[in-house]
């Protein structure tokens, strides 16, 4: 392996970002490898998942939790040279390497043939600072309080669940599928309908129709996701555009969909498939479309997501969560 | 030439077993400044120094008997200092900090004079001293005013894994033996504690290499009996942001790579 020349790591020390990012691309182009070089960071979506997510680790989560951290650190030690399984996040980082789309900022060791390079393990603290630190487009983690930490600090994030069946996922082409309110919109409509009722809500909706929306948790990943089609479509490869995306909302298009539309369009946002369901359940279309990741703020969506063998990322968003099925949750006294 | 005043107020280590760290009186006291009553003001290795003392409280908590424990030595070479030798010693009693003794030194004799008090880390604000003491083969560290935003209560160690961090000490076989051996000690240090609440806490970090620079870098450090803490692999992502996130008190580069030549 080459070392660096002086003159380079001169221009390491500098602290510009610029600097950093020459002394990478030359020690990356020095690297004989028959892998796919890693894009230069600045054009690519930055998405940081955390180890449980990437890998199925719940034999492993099984120790820490009953027999403690000294046990669980044990049992890796002993386990470090066998691989482990893809969990949930797997086939969306997969495919998103593959076509590099992103770079990552990876939260795990034990690594498999992704060409994920950047990774940082914090001993147990929150990721946030770093997160934040590297201005991460996306965190996906099994951990719904260091999510909801997250997103209070402004960052798109969601907890990921496995499904119950697996299903056929492109490899060419990643599909992200977003429920509307709360998710990349506010929930300020979803308020309405909680507390007045759907009539209320449609009679709102057709009366600021034109009033864009406030955004939601998760519009700044569409937007990153948004930037990387757009280098696509001016090499006129919109066809064959390796990123997919689609709403899939409970509005339905004749009552409450035109203000969903022109909010995005407003916001200078385009979205590949709009599906308005006017309230049928998600399962079964999001199985027709076989997203590598669905973002939904109700436990009750990513549940019909999952039994039907998508993959489901639960944004702890909103007025969302004090509910169930449109009941209210007796919520407990919060922990300190 | 050389003189060593022993602190009476602090119990003297072990010379055989203790940790010599030695930090430049310069950069533990504001130069100049007088806090009042001929106290000197604090510097920006307060932080580190607290943490040390920490760490040794910490460690005879854990067993009264220890021997392995940090012997904080602070070092003088500034003539104005040294003419205010008994405000330096006055004010370290002062704040109670748990410096065993206090060396006077010419520039000249400076490097010989850590050699010859067993130093083990030589720390300081000034660039040029690092780079010479590290030159002499004595396991140096620059602080700078980062340094002095750190936090007291725990020790943050920075273990860089390729050697690009620090281009201006030029890792000699001697300098590179000199990091390993204060690292494995380090590790035993951090040993004595468990996974949670440990006063000193060890982290890696690879700035260029990819992941197999920083796992070879891991499996170094295990070889040398460090377990670190937390690891972190920047594959070329500025060390800016992971370092203001992280606050080490200080970094030390050489001796680390897992593909060394």
């Amino acid at each position: 392996m080459s070392e660096m020349k002086p003159s380079d790591v001169a221009a390491a020390e500098d602290s510009s970002e610029e600097q950093d990012w020459n002394a990478a691309k030359t020690f990356f182009d020095s690297l004989k490898s028959n892998k796919p070089r890693p894009p230069k960071p600045r054009f690519a979506v930055s998405i940081a998942v955390s180890s449980r997510t990437l890998f199925n680790m719940v034999a492993e989560r099984k120790i820490y939790e009953e027999e403690g951290v000294e046990k669980y650190v044990a049992f890796q030690v002993e386990h470090e040279n066998e691989p482990l399984k893809p969990g949930p996040a797997f086939p969306f980082v997969k495919v998103g390497l593959r076509t590099s789309l992103f770079t990552h900022f990876q939260l795990a060791f034990n690594l498999s043939d992704l060409t994920i390079e950047r990774f940082c393990m914090t001993g147990g603290k929150s990721p946030i600072g770093y997160l934040e630190a590297y201005m991460t487009n996306l965190y996906l983690s099994k951990d719904s309080d260091k999510v909801t930490e997250a997103i209070e600090a402004g960052i798109a994030a969601a907890t990921v669940f496995m499904p119950e069946k697996e299903s056929e996922l492109s490899d060419t082409q990643l599909r992200v599928a977003f429920d509307g309110d709360a998710v990349l919109f506010s929930d300020e409509s979803e308020i309405i309908v909680k507390q007045h009722g759907l009539d209320t809500f449609f009679e709102h909706e057709k009366h600021f129709e034109n009033q864009p929306l406030a955004q939601g948790p998760l519009k700044c990943f569409l937007e990153a996701l948004g930037k990387l089609q757009r280098k696509f479509y001016s090499k006129n490869e919109r066809l064959n555009c390796p990123i997919r995306t689609f709403l899939v909302t409970a509005r339905s298009a004749a009552s409450s969909g035109a203000r969903v539309l022109k909010t995005l369009r407003s916001w200078g946002l385009e979205i590949d498939e709009a599906l308005f369901l006017a309230g049928a359940p998600k399962g079964p279309l999001l199985q027709k479309i076989q997203p590598h990741i669905f973002f939904d703020d109700q436990m009750f969506h990513i549940e019909g997501a999952k039994d039907l063998g998508t993959i489901a990322a639960h944004v702890p968003y909103g007025i969302g969560q004090k509910y169930h099925k449109g009941k209210l949750i007796e919520q407990p006294a919060k922990k300190e | 030439m050389v003189s060593t005043v022993q602190n009476t107020d602090v119990k003297q280590k072990d010379s055989d077993h203790a940790v010599v760290v030695a930090v430049a009186s310069r950069a533990v006291f504001e130069p100049g400044a007088g806090g009042g009553d001929g106290v000197y003001a604090e510097g920006v290795a307060f932080p580190l120094l607290q943490a040390l003392q920490k760490v040794n409280e910490r460690l005879l908590e854990e067993n009264s008997a220890e021997s392995l424990l940090f012997d904080i030595v602070l070092i003088t070479t500034d003539s104005q200092q040294q003419q205010q030798s008994s405000q330096l010693i006055s004010s370290t009693k002062h704040y109670g900090l748990e410096v065993s003794r206090f060396c006077f030194s010419t520039e000249e004799d400076f490097s010989e004079s850590l050699l010859k008090n067993n130093v083990q880390l030589f720390l300081s604000t000034d660039r040029n001293e690092v780079s010479q003491t590290s030159q002499k083969g004595v396991l140096s560290a620059l602080l700078d005013e980062y340094t002095a935003s750190c936090p007291s209560e725990q020790l943050r160690v920075l273990l860089c894994g390729d050697a690009v961090i620090r281009p201006d000490t030029n890792p000699t076989p001697a300098s590179r033996q000199a990091a390993q051996s204060f690292s494995a000690r380090l590790g035993k240090m951090r040993q004595r504690f468990g996974m949670s609440d440990s006063p000193l806490s060890i982290t890696l970090m690879t700035s260029c290499g990819g992941r197999d620079s920083c796992g070879g870098a891991l499996q170094t450090l295990r070889s040398l009996g460090i377990s670190a803490d937390e690891a972190y692999c920047l594959a070329g992502a500025p060390q800016g942001p992971i370092l203001s996130v992280l606050r080490p008190h200080f970094l030390l580069s050489d001796g680390f790579s897992g593909l060394e030549d």
